[in-house]
């Protein structure tokens, strides 16, 4: 596979009469993108704001952000699969980017209406709350986007989802024939044989135990988030968002899966400081011992049939799914392959063990810290002048800086002051916060 | 020039020179100066630092008088008032290694810092993650002078009342106390770097230090099924129907008791679950799948079971730190033995 | 315990340990007709109240489904 990656660096987003790219400057047909949008007849309302840097704004609820990517030569779209996407592989060809900004889903559709999961995250522009947090530094087209009220959530949860891919192709036809300012190849060339071969692990969470259903919406591969035994997905087709989609917390967003620091630094410095093999996606959230220790196996014995001397393992969940995680962790230590593991962390009070399996094979883990935003002490968010999206938040009891999981809870104003949501979670290490003893 | 550093060392019958195993019943004793490997841990300190007395204490007395033993070591603090008190090194020894773990949070509880050394898989390294400052030492006593070179400077800090910096850094134990901490490099980068060392067979250090788990002595088993008192406790997160008590559905600050004394088993009408860590249609259904009350009933019945206690507990357990979690476990458990209650069936979802 | 993810309650030191049957229907099977559903959570509670009349040495594992389980009972 070989993808030719054009990067059209986007600095300033306005409305206007076409939707076009130049020099920078992303003109938006805001009447044209929302026309589009409304074909689904499954969109009951639609519109389109901006977001920029700096500005007191601040979006809620955020469900995702998405860059902006078009596949101009080679087979399948971008974002393949999902909300009836096309599913050729992806992967080669040339696709072109818009870097520097994302497209917001903004709506009040819940991931599921089993229970225990719920949209938590806000996006501040500016102030303490939004540095924490990628997204302050994008140019942000915001969709706010109401589905059919009659519709099961489910379904729901798709169109909304789809109304926001609709708005990344149409933005992505703006650059389709333009010539990109920068272009990257991404080839897993051959290399030095002496080259350490290197796997990235990436689990991810599968909605299927908590909502009971194996089509609730979630982040997916080619579409499907059920639960599924490892998949190897060569690394072109994350670029091309072979997986995709949000997950609860806000650094389990399309956007910063697809910029995943850390799986960019495995693939560039591939043929330099190792062989990068691709990426083995492990889903999260089976349901018995059994299950997830045979995903931990599989995962580990297909590391080692793809060659595999060390591999790098991120997570994007709390709770059970940490089993399978470290258990695969473990069943590779076992077969040789050497394993760094980048996690969050739950409280240390009394010296507690701030993991929920602690296992002597997981040696070598880098932290990003407590990921209860609680425990970070992050203040409230401070007032705002201008709120896009839904004027009022609930914030669960159970903490003075807000928690989800009470039966009921405060509607505070979305302008007003705003506790953090319940978690942080750098998933995919952005930042240098971490822990010491 | 600051005053000499006043040390007492605390060592266990063997190091301080009582005897063997078959001494190791012999209570709290103090001798002045230095004792046995005491001579070398001043020599250790260097100037400005002297051991001013021993406290000797048997390993058995120590484990099984600990009360007698905590107010003897207490009672010699009071009297000497040492700016710190250095215990062992115990190296392998478990019952010695508890004991120094004990001498130091004597001595901490009056406000005297403390510090010892052990292997790290010493049953008394558990106690580091109790605030005791612990100096990782290898097995055997043949590590003896690499420990006290390491030990020596930390305890001529904590005497001069310093406080010390991460566990990392000065190398002690990690003790638990872990907090926010940036980095100043992007978790990303870091995790690469560790690749490459682990890949290249360099050094690298786990920024979450392995602990063993602590373990607790297994209850003895109840002798007549059909003579004993059964409870039920689950972290299921089981609540009555519309949460009336408005239990949380995560990171459960409290637990809940309620009573089954009139019921044969829990009803879909009466009860439901409320957790956020998993799926919780099913057990709405039929809340017995994390409570058992209708097999237990059947099992009464038939006088396979003694009796089925009257109080039920219940709680959601998924985001529950360990320690508050802890302190629940702790309250049920009084709960259930003031109750006269042989056995408890716990399921966890 | 009752667990249907018994390993990490044994790695953490919870010394009777019987293995359950899923984590959201733990003593039991819905996908099973209502008298084996039933049958099913017997075997499970009554696995798990034999364990209190044994001594363990330290974290054990019960497996209600296990045939030396049944080979016992009879006996």
């Amino acid at each position: 596979m070989r993808l030719e990656m054009g990067t059209f660096p986007v600095t300033d987003i306005v409305f206007g009469r076409a939707t076009r790219y130049d020099s920078g400057r992303l003109t938006v047909d805001r009447d044209a993108v929302l026309a589009a949008v409304r074909q689904d007849p499954r969109i009951a309302t639609a519109e389109l704001e901006i977001a920029k840097p700096g500005e007191s704004v601040r979006i809620w609820p955020v469900r995702d952000v998405i860059e902006p990517r078009v596949k101009v030569e080679g087979p399948g779209v971008c974002y393949p699969g999902i909300c009836g996407r096309e599913i050729a592989t992806v992967g080669d060809g040339r696709t072109h980017r818009l870097a520097g900004m994302g497209v917001v889903e903004v709506s009040s559709v819940n991931w599921h209406d089993a229970g225990g999961d719920f949209v938590e995250t806000y996006l501040d522009m500016s102030g303490h709350y939004g540095e924490m947090y990628p997204y302050q530094k994008l140019l942000n087209l915001c969709l706010v986007v109401e589905p059919d009220s009659t519709l099961n959530e489910e379904v729901k949860n798709y169109a909304v989802h789809k109304a926001a891919l609709t708005v990344v192709d149409q933005l992505g036809e703006a650059v389709r024939a333009l010539t990109p300012p920068e272009r990257e190849i991404f080839e897993l060339t051959p290399v030095d044989p002496k080259l350490p071969r290197v796997v990235y692990i990436w689990c991810v969470h599968s909605p299927q135990a908590m909502s009971g259903s194996p089509s609730a919406f979630c982040t997916a591969t080619y579409g499907l988030t059920q639960l599924t035994p490892p998949w190897y997905l060569h690394p072109n087709e994350i670029l091309d968002g072979a997986l995709t989609g949000p997950y609860r917390t806000a650094f389990a967003m399309s956007w910063t899966v697809a910029n995943n620091p850390l799986f960019l630094d495995l693939y560039r410095r591939h043929g330099r400081d190792w062989n990068f093999l691709g990426v083995i996606s492990l889903r999260t959230e089976w349901t018995t011992q059994t299950e997830k220790q045979l995903m931990a196996n599989q995962t580990a014995k297909l590391a080692k049939q793809l060659g595999a001397d060390g591999a790098v393992v991120t997570w994007d969940a709390g709770g059970n799914e940490f089993i399978e995680v470290v258990r695969s962790i473990q069943a590779c230590e076992r077969l040789g392959i050497k394993t760094v593991f980048l996690t969050s962390e739950d409280d240390a009070t009394d010296g507690a063990p701030t993991m929920l399996e602690p296992l002597p094979e997981a040696d070598a883990i880098v932290s990003t810290s407590f990921f209860k935003n609680v425990t970070l002490a992050v203040p409230e968010a401070p007032a705002v002048a201008r709120v896009i999206g839904l004027p009022t938040k609930i914030v669960r009891r159970g903490s003075t800086i807000g928690l989800h999981g009470g039966v009921d809870g405060n509607a505070l104003p979305t302008a007003g002051p705003l506790p953090p949501p319940w978690r942080y979670d750098d998933h995919y290490g952005f930042t240098s916060l971490s822990c010491i003893e | 020039m600051p005053a000499p550093l006043r040390v007492v060392h605390y060592v266990n019958q063997f190091f301080g020179g009582i005897g063997g195993e078959d001494q190791a019943h012999v209570g709290v004793s103090a001798r002045e100066g230095a004792v046995g490997p005491g001579r070398l841990l001043e020599r250790a300190l260097g100037d400005g630092a002297r051991v001013e007395a021993t406290i000797v204490c048997g390993d058995n007395f120590a484990s099984e008088r600990e009360a007698d033993a905590s107010r003897a070591i207490g009672a010699e603090l009071d009297r000497l008032k040492p700016d710190v008190l250095v215990a062992g090194p115990a190296f392998g020894s478990g019952r010695y290694g508890l004991a120094c773990a004990l001498a130091c949070r004597v001595a901490q509880s009056r406000g005297i810092a403390a510090i010892t050394a052990m292997h790290p898989e010493n049953p008394g390294a558990s106690s580091a993650r109790r605030g005791i400052y612990i100096v990782p030492s290898g097995a055997a006593t043949t590590s003896m002078q690499a420990v006290l070179d390491a030990l020596a400077p930390l305890a001529r800090r904590l005497g001069r009342r310093e406080t010390l910096g991460p566990s990392e850094v000065e190398g002690y134990m990690p003790r638990g106390a872990r907090r926010v901490h940036d980095r100043g490099q992007p978790g990303y980068q870091r995790a690469l770097d560790m690749l490459l060392a682990k890949l290249q067979g360099r050094p690298y250090r786990s920024e979450v230090p392995y602990a063993p788990p602590e373990r607790v002595a297994p209850a003895p088993p109840i002798a007549d099924l059909a003579r004993a008192r059964i409870a039920m406790v689950t972290t299921g997160g089981l609540v009555r129907k519309g949460n009336p008590d408005r239990q949380v559905s995560a990171n459960a600050v409290r637990y809940h008791r309620h009573t089954v004394a009139e019921l044969e088993s829990l009803s879909p009408a009466e009860w439901e679950a409320y957790h956020a860590g998993y799926f919780n249609h099913l057990v709405n259904s039929n809340p017995n799948y994390i409570l058992p009350l209708s097999f237990l009933r059947d099992l009464e019945r038939q006088g396979r079971v003694g009796r089925v206690h009257e109080h039920i507990y219940a709680l959601p357990g998924v985001s529950t730190p360990v320690a508050v979690s802890a302190g629940h476990g702790r309250g049920i458990a009084a709960d259930l033995k003031a109750a006269g209650v042989d056995g408890a069936l716990l399921v966890a979802t | 315990m009752i667990s249907a993810i018994y390993n990490f309650a044994l790695t953490t030191g919870a010394n009777r340990v019987i293995r359950g049957a899923r984590i959201e229907h733990v003593c039991g099977d819905p996908t099973l007709s209502p008298e084996k559903d039933y049958a099913f959570g017997m075997r499970i509670v009554t696995t798990a109240l034999q364990t209190l009349t044994i001594a363990v040495p330290g974290p054990t594992l019960f497996d209600p489904m296990a045939s030396g389980k049944e080979a016992a009972h009879a006996s």
